[in-house]
């Protein structure tokens, strides 16, 4: 509780002043609570006769002010071959009427945005916004924040309103709002009795909420953990509209996808960012099509456990503030927490299954990101087969890429748009490096157009890479299928690189591809086969008739019989999966068969890598990103993923 | 320099709005030009030439003829556009797919000696993809002039136009609107395929669902709503007659 020196107090009259002072003001822009029909939005104020302190709920967070619906990240000009500039003109805010609920939602959001990993966008606005926020007078309906424990909070504003029979106490909470009182308002110290009656009103406040929920927020998490696969989730969302109304009325989904969009002329562009939300279909849609939530039941059910389980155990909060917008926006009335919870609840208490929707988070160096790429060259175009092509590309700045063999970096095309390539060449002091590329969607036809010189977009590297340390000293087995061979190949020629060889025991290649003409780097698995102690088998699912092939047919898992298991110290052997979905699931079976730990089998898997820095939501398998925990796990640390191996 | 594409404009059965929407560009059309050469534009231009990369069809079928004109213009483009709700899913054309064509040409032409003449020789009406393949949609009635402007640009740089799959609620939502049931009224909004920036709720009217449906009205979760709001099946067929007659099925992945 705040002591007396903290807080003020104001009539109403001189309030409206103060609020006037501040429109006058035209360094800022002064948002405020206004009446919209009948109910309530955050908009620009023209005058203090406006603003509604009495709400009980806006129709949108004010989230719209820091993440805004639509945004302009950067703008390039198409006429040349690469110049493009970051959109961040931001103008000083005041946000005034702010309930507890959306201030805590704030501060949770400043965890996602303002992490290890920065965004620029979001903390420069952050920066320069004064919260003014304002206790609660009416109650939503819908709102169970006083489950949540959201219903008054102590920090995250700069000044709190409270009002208390014509007049206003308010509360400091920080520098920034002592020196706008200082400056703009005619306020008094408060004394003793009006603090008490800042209490009376918050008591009062309290006995207005409708909506409970029955289980305690703190156990939210392993409470959900143990209703997994519980009915509900079928049973409501079969009655979803798939319309995602419910996330993007909450403030705490900031879920983003990135477009890019060009003038007619095609003159200039921008890359925008926009709202994206988990119930809708093709969230998870990657270019070649898959969807990876496709049942309707799994996306509603990811959106509870992104809030209950997946967030709070990375970042520690409940990511649900019991403001009920959600609930209100619903039209068949399946999106409200407290419905969900309390119904989960009544259904018969599933037995905890153990399963685990976190992996650890390794340390990551603190940053901010850029969304601006670093330009780049195309040195050189090879093609590989006849939709596959492996590109070099050097850095403009001449630095090295750096990274591991598994890490991913995302290639940019301005107007056309950006996508992640996992790197196929091991990691070199030069400033040149190898994607290979399948056409599949724009940016991958667009590279398939694109000639030497050509100037492209790189961000990274990103993601979690091979442990190439912990390979030292180890027989290798690695195994892939199709495109799985691009990562790959940056794994294998790390490791048969004369200056890193000696550091592996034996090695196994196994390597499938669908026919004879769909083998790629076939020169160099012809160099691996002569590497000592390096055995390399290839297989090809079928060969039509005319195609020339003399090796193995059958799926790579016919292979395994043919490797000497005798030889090969399973405990002290680390194997390596890549390739398409279907292939782990038979591929690690094998494996286990093996005698191989589950510890020691490493997979690298494909997601929608959007924002390559864990907030655009896109790639999410449970609670892990796979842009920053991935794309390279460990397999035991994912097997209980239910999401991983569908 | 690559040669521009070679666009050409066609309409059918259609007010022509869209059509309009294009040479609504004003200013911007000399933008346009310099991405496209436009060589067939009835309603802005006299020239014609049958030389053309892309067509964009405006306008329902009606007739035999029609079909006819529809599969030689297929066989001259490589990239077919349907273009506004008339020739993507029929639209209000298709109203009148309800009654026999006799009483329709009965109703409208009353004893007038049409019967016999191949210009009113009308059947069912149909959608461009009804007919021929069509390649890309720009839904709605009319049009929305950013998405011409996105699948045009699109097309240009060799890309795949991205056109929403998801309903018109999330970018109501965006826009901050009350929703229109919360108002009282019926909204095809929920149902029907965004794009349209949710223009029509926007402005305070329900949606119509001119984009066409991404869901079909006999869904569990559509029956949850209609109940809710004490609304039948009855009221959202006769709420689909407007632009979505007939239409049991709904082609999300177009």
């Amino acid at each position: 509780m705040s002591d007396s020196n903290d807080v003020k107090i104001i009539s109403k009259s001189d309030f409206d002043t103060f609020v006037n002072n501040l429109i006058k003001n035209a360094y800022f822009e002064v948002i405020g609570v206004k009446e919209k029909q009948e109910r309530y939005v955050f908009d620009l104020l023209e005058s203090a006769d406006e603003l509604c302190l009495d709400h009980d709920v806006t129709i949108l967070p004010p989230k719209k002010y820091f993440l805004p619906q639509t945004e302009i990240l950067m703008s390039y000009d198409l006429t040349k071959s690469f110049n493009v500039k970051e959109n961040l003109e931001v103008k000083p805010r005041i946000i005034i009427g702010m309930h507890p609920y959306d201030v805590i939602a704030l501060e949770q959001m400043d965890k996602v945005y303002l992490d290890s990993q920065k965004d620029d966008f979001y903390k420069k606005r952050r920066e320069k916004t004064i919260i003014i926020a304002s206790d609660i007078q009416n109650v939503s309906d819908r709102s169970f924040a006083a489950s949540m424990n959201t219903n008054t909070t102590d920090k995250g504003f700069d000044l709190l309103l409270t009002y208390i029979e014509d007049k206003y106490t308010i509360t400091i909470g920080s520098q920034k709002g002592k020196k706008l009182l200082e400056k703009y308002a005619k306020v008094k110290d408060a004394k003793e009795a009006d603090i008490k009656k800042i209490e009376a009103v918050r008591k009062k406040t309290l006995k207005k909420y409708k909506k409970k929920v029955k289980i305690p927020k703190e156990e939210w998490s392993s409470f959900l953990v143990a209703k997994y696969d519980s009915g509900v989730w079928e049973e409501r969302s079969d009655r979803c509209m798939e319309c995602s109304s419910c996330t993007m009325v909450c403030p705490t989904c900031y879920c983003y996808d990135v477009k890019d969009e060009v003038s007619l002329n095609l003159k200039k562009g921008d890359r925008t960012r926009t709202w994206d939300g988990c119930l809708l279909h093709d969230f998870t849609k990657v270019s070649s099509g898959e969807v990876f939530r496709q049942d309707i039941k799994d996306r509603y059910r990811h959106r509870f456990f992104r809030k209950g389980n997946y967030l709070s155990e990375r970042y520690g909060f409940i990511a649900c503030v019991g403001c009920g917008r959600c609930g209100i926006a619903c039209l068949p009335d399946i999106a409200d927490p407290s419905d969900v919870i309390n119904s989960l609840s009544h259904h018969k208490r599933l037995d905890d299954t153990g399963k685990f929707f976190i992996k650890q988070e390794t340390e990551v160096a603190e940053t901010n990101i850029i969304h601006i790429p670093r330009k780049a060259t195309i040195k050189r175009i090879e093609k590989l087969t006849d939709a596959e092509k492996l590109f070099k590309i050097e850095l403009d700045d001449k630095k090295p890429l750096g990274g591991k063999p598994g890490q991913f970096v995302e290639v940019s095309i301005f107007g056309i748009g950006e996508a992640p390539f996992g790197l196929a060449s091991p990691p070199s002091d030069s400033p040149t490096f190898e994607i290979a590329v399948r056409k599949v969607g724009n940016v991958t036809s667009k590279l398939h157009e694109m000639s030497v010189g050509d100037k492209i977009g790189i961000r990274g590297p990103l993601g979690n890479g091979f442990d190439v340390k912990a390979m030292e000293g180890k027989n290798l087995l690695l195994t892939s299928g199709g495109i799985g061979m691009y990562p790959m190949r940056s794994l294998i020629n790390y490791i048969l690189d004369k200056k890193n060889r000696k550091k592996f025991k034996e090695i196994i290649i196994l390597y499938g591809a669908k026919r004879p003409k769909e083998i790629l780097f076939l020169n160099e698995v012809e160099e691996w086969k002569k590497c000592d102690d390096t055995t390399c088998k290839l297989t090809v699912d079928r060969c039509e008739q005319g195609e020339c092939w003399s090796g193995d047919i059958g799926l790579i898992t016919t292979l395994f019989p043919k490797i000497r298991v005798d030889k090969l110290d399973s405990k002290n052997t680390i194997a390596v999966v890549i390739g398409p979905p279907i292939m782990y699931k038979f591929v690690i079976k094998a494996l286990q068969t093996m005698g191989i730990p589950d510890e020691n089998i490493l997979v690298s898997l494909e997601r929608r890598m959007k924002c390559g820095v864990g907030k655009c939501g896109h790639c999410q398998i449970n609670g892990v990103y796979v842009c920053k925990e991935g794309p390279v796990f460990n397999y035991k640390e994912i097997r209980n993923l239910p999401e991983a191996f569908e | 320099m690559k040669q521009k594409p070679r666009v050409a404009v066609f309409d059918f059965a259609s007010c022509e709005g869209c059509q309009l929407q294009i040479a609504n560009l004003e200013e911007e059309i000399l933008e346009l030009i310099e991405i496209v050469d436009i060589v067939s534009f009835r309603e802005v231009m006299k020239e014609h030439n049958d030389n053309y990369d892309i067509a964009l069809v405006e306008g329902s079928i009606m007739r035999p003829m029609d079909e006819e004109r529809l599969r030689d213009i297929r066989s001259k483009a490589k990239i077919l556009v349907a273009l506004g709700a008339c020739a993507t899913i029929g639209g209000v054309n298709k109203i009148r797919n309800q009654w026999m064509h006799d009483e329709v040409v009965r109703t409208v032409y009353g004893d007038a000696p049409v019967y016999g003449n191949e210009l009113f020789d009308v059947s069912k009406t149909k959608a461009v993809n009804e007919i021929v393949p069509v390649d890309y949609y720009i839904h709605g009635c009319p049009i929305n002039r950013d998405e011409f402007k996105h699948v045009i640009t699109s097309l240009a740089l060799g890309k795949k136009p991205e056109i929403p799959r998801y309903p018109v609620c999330v970018e109501c939502k965006k826009n901050e609107n009350i929703c229109q049931f919360e108002l009282g009224n019926f909204c095809l909004g929920p149902i029907t395929r965004a794009g349209c920036k949710a223009i029509c709720p926007t402005h305070n009217s329900p949606c119509e669902g001119c984009r066409g449906l991404i869901k079909k009205a006999e869904t569990k979760c559509v029956w949850e709503v209609l109940q809710r709001y004490n609304l039948s099946y009855e009221d959202i067929r006769r709420r689909c007659t407007m632009y979505n007659y007939g239409k049991e099925e709904c082609n999300v992945d177009e």
